[in-house]
């Protein structure tokens, strides 16, 4: 009972993280109809640059806020820079066809991935080091019972919650939102009713670098920091997103607390080796029985 | 005052627009009629940006519109309701009226509710169906909603391709009444691209005859409605 | 060049193999022993990189999961020279059949997925796959790995050509494969199959309706994809040892990085970014020979070069280097 009541625990605190990773692949894969590899490298630098400023006798929370403001503008220029330029590209022979339209971005976002690891390195070191928690990560105690749910693990789910309310509310009600949603569902509509296509793209990858930069920070005080650790997040935010949709924000929330949950099960019931052969088994059989995941629509692209 | 000089509009090989020259007078509905792939549509989407022309000259109010972004034309008061019902269907019917004021919220912010009050006039029943999303509606219902879209921005052209497609003759003739409407009442000019030529030319002012890209008439609607000659080799009727 | 018919194909193929394997024979006898080394390593991560150019630049498929295919190739020859003695003449062979298994179940899968569906899951079998030998601790020994290398000449061998230094004996069992390989690739890219594939990268639907069954076709190439593959990972393997840390999915990224970097949808462009991803790290420390770099510096410096370098050719010229070429045969 103690095992299930650890693992479901767990599985919630480690999911929350896991959506947010999949909420920021998802806003820019409907903003920019681009999968972000490069997403978790934004996260792992900006945790870095956070840590430093930490380690440099700055409060927890100074390192906290420019590490997502560092991700916003990592985000912002990654698609100024690369994604922006190949877009406008479109009429080379190269990336004429589908398929290469496709492919060449995402290898992009690869060459983005290994420059950030190669210069972290060079910046920091390649060995692991701690980084902070802002809140106890021992168990609480009931009677005599320690509870398997640290203070940490409230303060990731409440804040995973907050940021949820706030990007809905903000995609919802306000003006920019719309734009936002606009864009990423008929960018020639959202063109001829005036919405400046470029900006709102440029947007959502700040959005999302700033989301995944949220989820380095919750999650490198139980894993630590290295220039490569994100990479394994990356992956399971990615099966999270496909799980529950690519198109759809709330897919991935839904996807991430399933991931979370499978991976926490599965170290605790089973061995924390089989996780990424669970997380390979979800993703096969996600795409085998629903390829545009649970929530996902029908055909607002194909796989 | 829209005056279209020689233009020419290609993809890669295919020639769509050879050459065409035509002018939307103020306050005047000007229709283009032609066959299917004659190059009407590509004439629309060269205007408003969303094609890049080749060669030629797009000048509206004096001032060449040539090489803008879509964007950016909509800001000069040229407003497109693209073929085939163009809205957001997963977007509510509110949201995609509003889609097309965000442009203005800045310096027109008291006008914008008072905009799409008047497209609920306009329309009423999109005011009943304000909340649900656009892609639960009726085929006239969505063409109503992509004008609503483009008019709220209070343009000075509209663009109009196709609006009959696939509705039913009551529904197109309820929708180009509205046009005409606010054509006559409020000076609004319109470019109006149809398929359907008589009633295009039923209420048009002027038409211009579009084949393979070339203008083969351009002359008052009435004269062109009489010209059976005409109708016979182009429109095959 | 699509009028070209089977036979003056495979002699085209056959001339440029020869010469590779005639230049390759002097170099690999100029050489020091370092470069050398350095050659039988571009020798086997070209066969990979053709890999690449197959699935990626002649169908637009992309996969980041080539590094478990070498995997497979790497690990099956092992246990095949470890567990039976067999002759790395053998179990390469074998093991190439072994990776196009593989290959046909990982094809399956990705019919139905495209662009960075396809590229996500690959990267997920990717990491999943190397974890197999930490599952089944007994057949592939976990992180240690299985130590297997070239070994040494047969005794004819030694007699008639003399004995060959370690080095060298890399390059002559690298090359023979490796030439294999190019004459193979060389064929495919100039013959029926080479246009279907290039006619599904340009448009699935268009290719369709022209008679192309396209999910068999993308199911065909990924086989093929993968015996270059597993080719590749059974050469790499035997540099030494065989095991999780060889095959991580760095080495799926250099691959990918090798091929663009050349150009994605040639030959040559896969042989040239091959020398740039290997040779890089010399030529950085002889460029920066007078500064004295710490190490952290030295370690990760190429790895930041080369991926400067492929975000660079990715938006400045995304057909690479030997890619400018090839546009004006069109």
């Amino acid at each position: 009972m103690n095992t299930f009541l650890a693992a479901l625990f767990s599985g919630t605190s480690r999911g929350a993280i896991f959506a947010l990773v999949a909420l920021g692949l998802v806003i820019v894969w409907r903003g920019a109809g681009i999968v972000n590899f490069a997403q978790m490298g934004q996260a792992m630098f900006s945790t870095y640059i956070a840590s430093t400023l930490i380690t440099n006798g700055n409060s927890y929370w100074v390192g906290f806020f420019v590490a997502l403001f560092a991700g916003a503008a990592m985000g912002a220029l990654l698609d100024i820079l690369v994604m922006r330029p190949l877009s406008n590209k479109k009429k080379t022979e190269l990336l004429s066809s589908d398929s290469m339209r496709a492919a060449v971005p995402v290898i992009a976002s690869l060459g983005i991935l290994g420059a950030l690891q190669a210069l972290a390195g060079i910046l920091w070191a390649a060995e692991e080091r701690g980084f902070p928690a802002p809140a106890k990560q021992e168990g609480f105690t009931f009677g005599s019972n320690v509870m398997p749910f640290t203070a940490f693990d409230l303060f990731v789910i409440s804040l995973v919650a907050l940021t949820l309310v706030i990007t809905t509310l903000f995609f919802k009600k306000t003006g920019i939102g719309l734009a936002m949603r606009a864009t990423a569902l008929n960018q020639e509509v959202a063109k001829l009713s005036g919405i400046r296509t470029n900006r709102t793209r440029t947007l959502s990858w700040a959005i999302s670098g700033a989301a995944s930069s949220l989820a380095g920070l919750l999650i490198t005080p139980t894993s630590n920091l290295s220039p490569n650790t994100l990479d394994l997040v990356l992956i399971v935010g990615f099966t999270a997103a496909v799980v529950g949709g690519l198109d759809s924000p709330a897919g991935a929330v839904l996807g991430g607390f399933i991931l979370g949950m499978v991976i926490s099960f599965v170290t605790f019931y089973d061995t924390p080796e089989d996780v990424f052969l669970s997380i390979l088994a979800v993703l096969l059989l996600v795409l085998l029985i629903r390829p545009r995941g649970i929530l996902g629509s029908k055909d607002v692209r194909r796989v | 005052m829209l005056k279209i000089e020689n233009l020419v509009t290609k993809f890669g090989s295919v020639v769509a627009l050879d050459g065409v020259s035509m002018t939307a007078h103020e306050s005047k509905i000007t229709t283009v009629i032609g066959a299917n792939g004659a190059g009407k549509s590509t004439l629309l989407r060269t205007i408003s940006g969303l094609e890049h022309p080749a060669q030629g000259a797009i000048t509206w109010q004096g001032e060449s519109i040539v090489g803008r972004r879509p964007e950016d034309i909509v800001r000069l008061g040229i407003a497109h309701v693209p073929e085939g019902h163009a809205v957001i269907s997963e977007l509510s019917v509110e949201e995609n009226i509003s889609m097309g004021s965000l442009f203005r919220r800045r310096k027109f912010k008291s006008d914008i509710a008072k905009a799409m009050d008047e497209m609920y006039q306009l329309f009423p029943r999109l005011q009943e169906r304000r909340k649900q999303l656009a892609g639960t509606l009726s085929g006239g219902e969505r063409q109503m909603l992509a004008i609503s879209r483009a008019l709220v921005s209070r343009p000075q052209l509209l663009l109009l391709d196709e609006p009959s497609l696939g509705l039913a003759p009551l529904v197109v003739e309820q929708i180009i009444d509205s046009v005409n409407t606010l054509c006559r009442t409020t000076g609004l000019t319109v470019l109006l691209v149809e398929q359907n030529a008589n009633t295009a030319l039923g209420v048009a002012d002027h038409g211009v005859l579009l084949a393979l890209g070339k203008v083969v008439a351009d002359r008052p609607a009435a004269e062109l409605k009489a010209d059976e000659n005409l109708r016979a080799a182009y429109l095959g009727y | 060049m699509s009028n070209l018919k089977a036979h003056s194909i495979a002699r085209k193929s056959l001339i440029r193999t020869f010469l590779f394997t005639v230049v390759m024979l002097i170099l690999g006898s100029r050489f020091d022993a370092y470069n050398q080394a350095q050659l039988a390593l571009v020798l086997i991560l070209f066969i990979g990189v053709l890999s690449v150019t197959i699935l990626t630049g002649i169908s637009g498929q992309l996969s980041l999961g080539q590094g478990a295919l070498m995997a497979v190739g790497g690990y099956s020859t092992a246990l095949m020279m470890i567990n039976y003695k067999l002759s790395l003449w053998i179990a390469i062979p074998l093991s190439i059949i072994s990776a196009g298994i593989a290959g046909l179940l990982l094809g399956v899968a990705a019919a139905r997925l495209s662009g960075p569906y396809l590229a996500g899951t690959t990267l997920v079998i990717a990491l999943a796959i190397p974890t197999l030998a930490n599952r089944f601790m007994s057949v592939f020994k976990g992180d240690e790995g299985l130590p297997v290398d070239v070994g040494y000449p047969p005794a004819w061998f030694s007699n008639t050509f003399g004995e060959p230094s370690y080095e060298k004996w890399q390059i002559y069992v690298a090359l023979p494969f490796a030439a294999i390989a190019l004459f193979f690739a060389s064929n495919i890219l100039l013959s029926r199959s080479g246009r279907m594939w290039r006619a599904i990268r340009d448009n699935e639907l268009a290719a369709s309706l022209n008679g192309v069954n396209y999910s068999r076709q993308k199911i065909y190439v990924f086989i093929v994809s993968a015996t270059f593959a597993g080719l590749s990972g059974a050469l790499y393997g035997l540099r030494g040892l065989v095991g999780p840390s060889v095959y991580p999915v760095s080495l799926s990224l250099t691959l990918l990085t090798a091929a663009v970097l050349g150009g994605i949808r040639s030959i040559s462009g896969a042989f040239i970014g091959t020398v740039i991803v290997v040779y890089l790290p010399d030529w950085i420390e002889k460029a920066l020979g007078n500064f004295s770099l710490s190490e952290q510096v030295s370690n990760f410096l190429p790895a930041l070069i080369s991926s400067l370098l492929l975000i660079l050719v990715v938006v400045i010229n995304p057909a690479g280097v030997a890619g400018t070429r090839l546009h004006k045969h069109k």
